[in-house]
């Protein structure tokens, strides 16, 4: 009996987040294809690689994104490269996500408290879970592993890179089953786990992008995905470390949750308060409010990222290289070469990043609709076509806000090392972010408006796909028609390239559209619950 | 002018007819019931009836203006009680009451104290901490102490204590005395006879009864139940009395229309005790409800 109740709650769990799940594994898998296929297409001779290896391979700035690479001039050592230190901050974001919603977003909601009310003992509960999230791990394993073997890398290696690379995911899984006893709220406990990952990827930043830092690499678990080496030079025995840390937080999370009252965290919630009146005037006044945390979290990550992109605008040194190598440099695109060319690159992250921030915000607002506190909202004399415009209001103003800051503060980086880059050129490219955010802010509100109960995968998924098109379609050889479907496409790299103000007439008007569009069928449609 | 006018009030989702024409009527002053099992379509009425959802055909106006249409200036005349109590988790009782009332625009301040207290609402706890019923005494004391000239109140004891049910009727009816008007759905009884003016019953989302108390009454059977000096003897054929249960000694007979005939006939029998009542609300409920059961009520 209670086995089959641990069992059903190890499926729901596993049920819960099988999208989300699926939707990593297929990315893993794309990124390794396309990448393995790539490498050949991008780098037929020893000669394009050895130029490669001393251009982009030795550049600190590129290692913020991709890691320490270990060997270049072969296909395996190249994805492990690429796919490897971009998987391992996914993974480990993966691994949170999964252990924080599948135990403290259920207890939050109260959903805990109901099936360990049944015949379930609650540590074969907590173990169901774990075992849920094992059995997502292994399809995210699965996914990387076959696409590099579809790829044509070899079967052992790639199960042993495929390995080392979702590390962080079990890692992760642990902190994230630690946050979820710690805190007594979802939100609380994600946002500590954020904290941990934003400081884990700093370390790591550090240690390589710093010279005489790379033994910081030892203390972050995405260092020690690196430090697995696959491809290059293998060293099993720091599986170890992961394996370890991730099971002694799991021990921690499991001998908590065994301790404490259901529906409780370490942290004692405060639940008392003199009230605070302020932003209570309007629902997006209130709206402002309880957004007001997040959107400090993201003006402090983007802040902090502008400043590194900033300072390590200058690493490249073009004249440090050979000439005939600096000949060959300009076939890969000359403009990357220089601090406005590496800035302009890099703010291709901005755009991304605000787009994401800009979706947040759409999922924020159907957050509000499905926990019906939209009904009690709209039953007093407020207007729907106007919250979602104060929403949508509030979206746009973060948006530039955090384009601004991006845009000044990477400038400010970049003038600490001397780069000769200028304040307006920066601001030029902030503003050239907010184009392809309001056409995914649009699209995002359209979705909410047309299919409500479907707006978080809609909303993520289309900038998560454009985005990964826009980075590994080319080296698929689609065509140039089939890889302008990604709006990312159409971002001029400013500062280093010009505006491309016509693509953003374009998108402005399909925003334009697709709002207008989305404000008619809200103004139409029931409010949706869950 | 009524407070709540539905004319033809259907609504549809997808294949499922979750209300189907119906038509009412509340005037202003009035305490209506709304009775109706789960899923007989009250909520979806009331969501109707704030312009919440579009109705599919019909059309609901409070005080004659559009609900679908115009629902903002509807709404400057309502308050509205959920029927489950959610709020916004991270604000505390009285910045919940602040913030309703500042988008609302208007409030009875010294009302809003009073309800507090009788109410016993923690105005510094987060809604995050309450519990059910503790969030529902939130949400009535934000919707009384607007003085709307209608509340709508979607289950709104639900959770609540017998104190605070009883706290909750002497609110109903000082905002009765003010002439505001209550439309109460609720599928409690007792609560429904003691407070309102005029009950509808909703069932598979039609109006099937509707009416004062007495008219309801009237309309229905008069449960007789008779004692009798040993075995109880077979009664001879009387028309619109039938026998509902019977004991050793005892009948329970349902009598609908004229009492005279039943007892002319018992006047004969050694009868020891005789009691007779009026139906309650909740027979009058059941025996709409059974008949789909295809049991005789």
């Amino acid at each position: 009996m209670a086995a089959s109740g641990s069992a059903a709650i190890g499926r729901r769990a596993f049920h819960d987040g099988r999208v989300r799940t699926l939707s990593f594994a297929a990315l893993f898998a794309f990124m390794a294809y396309v990448n393995v296929s790539g490498y050949e297409h991008s780098f037929p001779t020893l000669r394009d690689r050895l130029v490669f290896v001393h251009s982009f391979g030795d550049d600190a700035s590129v290692r913020l994104f991709y890691g320490q690479p270990y060997d270049l001039l072969h296909v395996g050592g190249y994805v492990a490269w690429r796919v490897g230190g971009f998987g391992a901050i996914f993974a480990a974001a993966w691994g949170l996500l999964a252990a924080v919603r599948a135990l403290r977003t259920e207890e939050d909601a109260g959903r805990w408290e109901l099936l360990l009310a049944g015949a379930v003992r609650r540590r074969d509960a907590f173990l169901a879970v774990l075992a849920a999230i094992a059995g997502g791990w292994l399809l995210l394993w699965l996914g990387l592993w076959l696409g590099c073997v579809a790829g044509g890398l070899a079967v052992g290696g790639s199960a042993y890179f495929a390995l080392a690379a979702l590390t962080p995911a079990l890692v992760f899984a642990g902190v994230g089953a630690l946050v979820s006893q710690v805190a007594p709220t979802r939100r609380l406990a994600l946002e500590l786990g954020m904290v941990v990952l934003a400081l884990a990827f700093l370390l790591r930043t550090v240690a390589d992008t710093s010279s005489g830092a790379a033994w910081l690499r030892w203390a972050t678990p995405l260092g020690w995905a690196e430090q697995l080496r696959a491809f290059a030079d293998p060293r099993p025995l720091v599986l170890l470390l992961p394996l370890g840390v991730s099971a002694a937080l799991l021990w921690a999370a499991g001998a908590i949750a065994l301790r404490r009252d259901v529906g409780s965290g370490l942290i004692a919630s405060h639940d008392r308060r003199a009230p605070r009146l302020r932003l209570l005037s309007s629902p997006t006044a209130q709206a402002l409010r309880a957004e007001r945390g997040s959107l400090i979290g993201w003006l402090v990550g983007v802040g902090a990222f502008a400043v590194i992109v900033g300072v390590l605008s200058t690493t490249f040194q073009v004249a440090r290289l050979p000439p005939t190598i600096r000949r060959e440099l300009a076939r890969f695109g000359a403009t990357l070469l220089t601090p406005s060319g590496i800035i302009g690159f890099y703010f291709l992250f901005f755009v991304l990043a605000i787009s994401l921030f800009a979706c947040a915000q759409v999922v924020a607002a159907r957050r509000e609709e499905a926990g019906q506190q939209l009904e009690t909202l709209l039953s007093l004399p407020a207007g729907r076509r106007r919250w979602l415009a104060g929403r949508l209001a509030l979206a746009v103003g973060g948006a530039v806000a955090l384009a601004l800051l991006a845009a000044v503060l990477s400038w400010a980086g970049a003038r600490s090392q001397g780069a000769d880059v200028s304040l307006p050129d920066m601001l030029g490219a902030g503003a050239n972010c907010l184009p392809v955010t309001l056409l995914f802010l649009a699209l995002s509100t359209l979705a909410f408006a047309a299919w409500p109960r479907a707006t978080t995968g809609i909303a993520y998924g289309l900038v998560s796909v454009a985005f990964v098109w826009q980075l590994f379609g080319a080296a698929l050889g689609a065509p140039t028609w089939l890889l302008g479907v990604s709006p990312f496409h159409h971002v001029g790299l400013v500062p280093a390239q010009d505006f491309k103000a016509l693509a953003a007439a374009i998108m402005l008007a399909l925003a334009a559209a697709a709002l207008a569009l989305a404000f008619a069928l809200f103004a139409r449609r029931d409010l949706t619950g869950e | 002018m009524e407070a709540i006018r539905a004319e033809g009030l259907t609504k549809r989702y997808g294949s499922t007819l979750a209300l189907d024409g119906l038509d009412l009527r509340v005037q202003p002053g009035e305490v209506y019931g709304f009775l109706g099992p789960n899923g007989a379509g009250k909520t979806t009425t009331i969501r109707l009836l704030l312009g919440l959802h579009r109705p599919t055909a019909g059309s609901a106006s409070l005080f004659g203006i559009d609900a679908w249409h115009d629902p903002v200036a509807a709404h400057r005349h309502v308050a509205y009680v959920a029927g489950e109590p959610f709020l916004w988790p991270s604000l505390t009782s009285a910045e919940t009451f602040a913030f309703l009332a500042r988008v609302r625009g208007r409030v009875d301040a010294d009302y809003e104290r009073e309800l507090v207290a009788r109410f016993r609402v923690d105005p510094d706890k987060k809604v995050r901490a309450l519990s059910k019923g503790n969030r529902q005494k939130v949400q009535l004391v934000a919707a009384f102490a607007s003085r709307a000239d209608l509340l709508i109140l979607d289950e709104p004891t639900s959770g609540l204590d017998p104190l605070m049910e009883a706290a909750f009727r002497e609110t109903v009816a000082e905002a009765k005395e003010r002439g505001q008007t209550i439309f109460l759905s609720s599928h409690i009884l007792s609560e429904v006879e003691a407070v309102c003016d005029r009950v509808g019953i909703l069932r598979g989302g039609r109006l099937v009864d509707e009416g004062t108390l007495e008219q309801l009454r009237h309309l229905s059977a008069h449960t007789v139940e008779v004692t009798f000096a040993g075995a109880a003897p077979p009664l001879p054929p009387l028309p619109g009395v039938s026998v509902a249960a019977a004991g050793e000694s005892a009948l329970r007979l349902e009598v609908s229309g004229e009492l005279r005939p039943l007892l002319a006939a018992l006047a004969e029998l050694p009868v020891v005790a005789l009691t007779s009542r009026e139906p309650s609300l909740e027979e009058i409920f059941l025996h709409h409800y059974d008949a789909t059961d295809g049991r005789v009520g």
